[in-house]
């Protein structure tokens, strides 16, 4: 037998201790991972919302600023419009490089004429467009056909189907796009010419037919020229183009961030709250632990133990109820952001991106590092004061 | 073998109270003896066990295992002189409630204990069959009568050899017969092995199980009997 197997023999022995110590070091080190799982996950998710866009300024039409984020983020279909003149005057604007047109659309909801209910639909003009273009190029070699669309991540052609049935319009999905955890991944991209071939067709097949108001875009894209100050060509088209918002890239999905923010504060205060909590009680079961046991401790020491095992001892079983609480924690989390991930978005209105493996692995260290430390710290004291006490009158009381 | 030289013991119960348990206390026990120290509750029979042990340090005096001073040592090597020469039993259950009663016997090799390179839990089921007790190796202290638990102490403070062997009170939660069946194993054991036996009783009946018998009250050595 060595200190290891018998701290654990003590740990079976003292099984409601035992239960505390291991429910206190789960709770810290799974509620620390999900709240950083979700604040990540959403950071990460705008951050590559972003990317996918690869603007530097959106212009939308004025107050549909949030509808267009909410739109972007969470894939909640909106239908705003501005002149299709303001484009030429955007361009126009010292320092604009690429100004490109988008057309949000949406699918019918619960329509027999639509294999898919209420789905984000963006149109593109693939001479200007700089977001999916690339990405087209280079994954399928050649620009969009009428008639094609590439998706987001959860974007599927129905099973057993071939196509998929917009206004009794057959698109074919040509390819889905890497996931984002934004409603950009329930969108669907098709260019100009397909979707006014399906407006077209949407009148005689659909329940209700696909409206493209004329000469008319909902929102532009716009990339600066290289060395050009997107903050100074923004308040230029703010001026010079009436009824119109740009928004700068990093002040993209303002709302969201904000919403972001105070999720963390408020997760930053309850893990606070639990971990000082856990500390404490954690620190009482020890010191309690340690009063009942004195007796037994005193034995040890009798029997020819150093105050160093003694100390050992208690550290040692505190560091296996940590790891093997913040294991199962941890283990929970994972499990819980992954199934109810879907919920989550819904119920705190945020996007949300499942970390990849090494992000994981990363903060699955950081999890238990916390519940170890934790524990150990809180059992720090106690461990230290039994091992000092004199082991004759340890055993006297 | 163990030399307690003038000692006194004062244990500071509060700010302003002192309690001297042990005053001035010579005692010299030689290889092979079977000391009995007797005298009544608080006469100061445990401290000065505890003393011999090195488990309370002396206010004055020294207290000396062999050649060594015990308060010379450090923590570390005390605790290792205490694993590797004195055996323990106590008055009161000493048993670990989580370990095997094997596991028990055990329990001080890990410790350091020079069990002369026999395997710990061959060397602790032998004492077992010694103390009487072979067929209990895998029950828990929690399934032994109050006799049996305090042979198991008897056994595990065999395990290393020692060479001295320490025992406060160890019949006083017993009934009178197993307090004798306890007393004849103590002889025995002292009998086979010829361990030095330091024993603390408060029933001076039991005198007869030793070589020499010591009688402690207020704190001081009042009668030696041979």
């Amino acid at each position: 037998m060595n200190l290891g197997q018998l701290a654990w023999r003590n740990i079976k022995g003292n099984a409601f201790r035992s239960w505390v110590v291991f429910l206190c070091a789960m709770v810290v080190a799974g509620f620390s991972l999900s709240a950083v799982m979700i604040i990540r996950g959403a950071e990460d998710s705008l951050r590559l919302a972003l990317n996918r866009l690869g603007a530097d300024i959106i212009v939308v039409p004025e107050g549909a600023e949030t509808k267009v984020e909410t739109a972007l983020l969470m894939g909640k279909p909106v239908k705003v419009w501005m002149p299709q003149e303001n484009l030429d005057k955007i361009a126009r604007i010292p320092g604009v490089a690429v100004a490109s047109p988008q057309l949000y659309l949406s699918s019918l909801s619960n329509a027999s004429c639509c294999s898919v209910s209420e789905m984000f639909m963006v149109a593109f003009d693939p001479k200007t467009d700089f977001t999916i273009e690339p990405w087209l190029k280079q994954k399928l070699g050649h620009e969009l056909r009428l008639g094609e669309s590439v998706g987001g991540s959860n974007v599927f052609t129905p099973e057993g189907e071939e196509n998929i049935k917009l206004y009794g319009y057959f698109i074919t999905l040509k390819g889905n796009l890497t996931s984002t955890g934004t409603g950009l991944d329930q969108t669907m991209f098709l260019t100009f010419e397909t979707a006014q071939d399906v407006a077209r067709i949407s009148k005689t097949r659909a329940e209700r037919p696909l409206e493209i108001p004329a000469n008319s875009i909902s929102a532009a894209l716009v990339k600066v020229q290289p060395g050009s100050d997107p903050r100074s060509v923004a308040l230029d088209i703010m001026q010079k183009v009436p009824g119109v918002t740009p928004i700068e890239s990093p002040n993209m999905f303002q709302t969201f961030r904000q919403q972001i923010m105070g999720l963390l504060r408020g997760m930053l205060l309850i893990l606070s709250i639990t971990l000082v909590l856990s500390l404490v009680l954690i620190s009482l079961i020890f010191s309690m632990a340690a009063n009942e046991r004195r007796r037994e401790l005193g034995v040890l020491r009798a029997l020819g133990a150093t105050r160093g095992f003694v100390f050992q001892s208690i550290l040692a079983e505190a560091v296996m109820l940590a790891v093997d609480g913040g294991a199962v924690g941890i283990a929970l989390a994972c499990l819980a952001t992954f199934l109810f991930r879907d919920l989550l978005v819904r119920s705190l209105g945020i996007p949300f991106l499942l970390p990849s493996l090494p992000s994981l692995v990363t903060l699955i260290g950081g999890g238990l590092v916390l519940a170890l430390s934790g524990v150990t710290l809180a059992a720090l004291i106690p461990a230290f004061k039994i091992s000092r006490q004199d082991p004759a009158l340890a055993m006297r009381e | 073998m163990i030399a307690l030289r003038n000692v006194t013991k004062t244990y500071q119960v509060s700010k302003e109270i002192a309690v001297m348990a042990v005053r001035g206390v010579s005692l010299n026990v030689e290889r092979g003896e079977f000391v009995i120290v007797t005298g009544r509750s608080g006469s100061g029979k445990t401290t000065v066990l505890n003393l011999a042990a090195g488990l309370v340090k002396p206010t004055s005096g020294e207290v000396c295992l062999g050649d060594v001073n015990l308060w010379s040592l450090a923590d570390r090597e005390q605790s290792l002189l205490r694993n590797r020469k004195i055996g323990f039993v106590f008055q009161f259950p000493s048993l670990l409630p989580s370990l095997t009663v094997l596991e028990n016997v055990a329990l001080p090799t890990i410790f350091g204990t020079n069990h002369r390179g026999q395997d710990p839990y061959e060397r602790a089921a032998e004492l077992l069959d010694m103390v009487g007790l072979s067929d209990k190796l895998s029950a828990y202290p929690r399934q032994l009568s109050a006799g049996q638990q305090q042979r198991v102490v008897i056994a595990r403070a065999l395990i290393g050899p020692p060479e001295v062997l320490l025992a406060d009170e160890p019949t006083s939660n017993l009934d009178e017969q197993t307090e004798h069946e306890i007393m004849d194993l103590f002889r025995d054991i002292h009998t086979q092995t010829g361990v030095t036996v330091v024993l603390v009783t408060h029933t001076s009946q039991l005198v007869s199980y030793g070589t020499r018998a010591i009688e402690m009250a207020s704190g001081v050595i009042v009668n030696h009997q041979i």
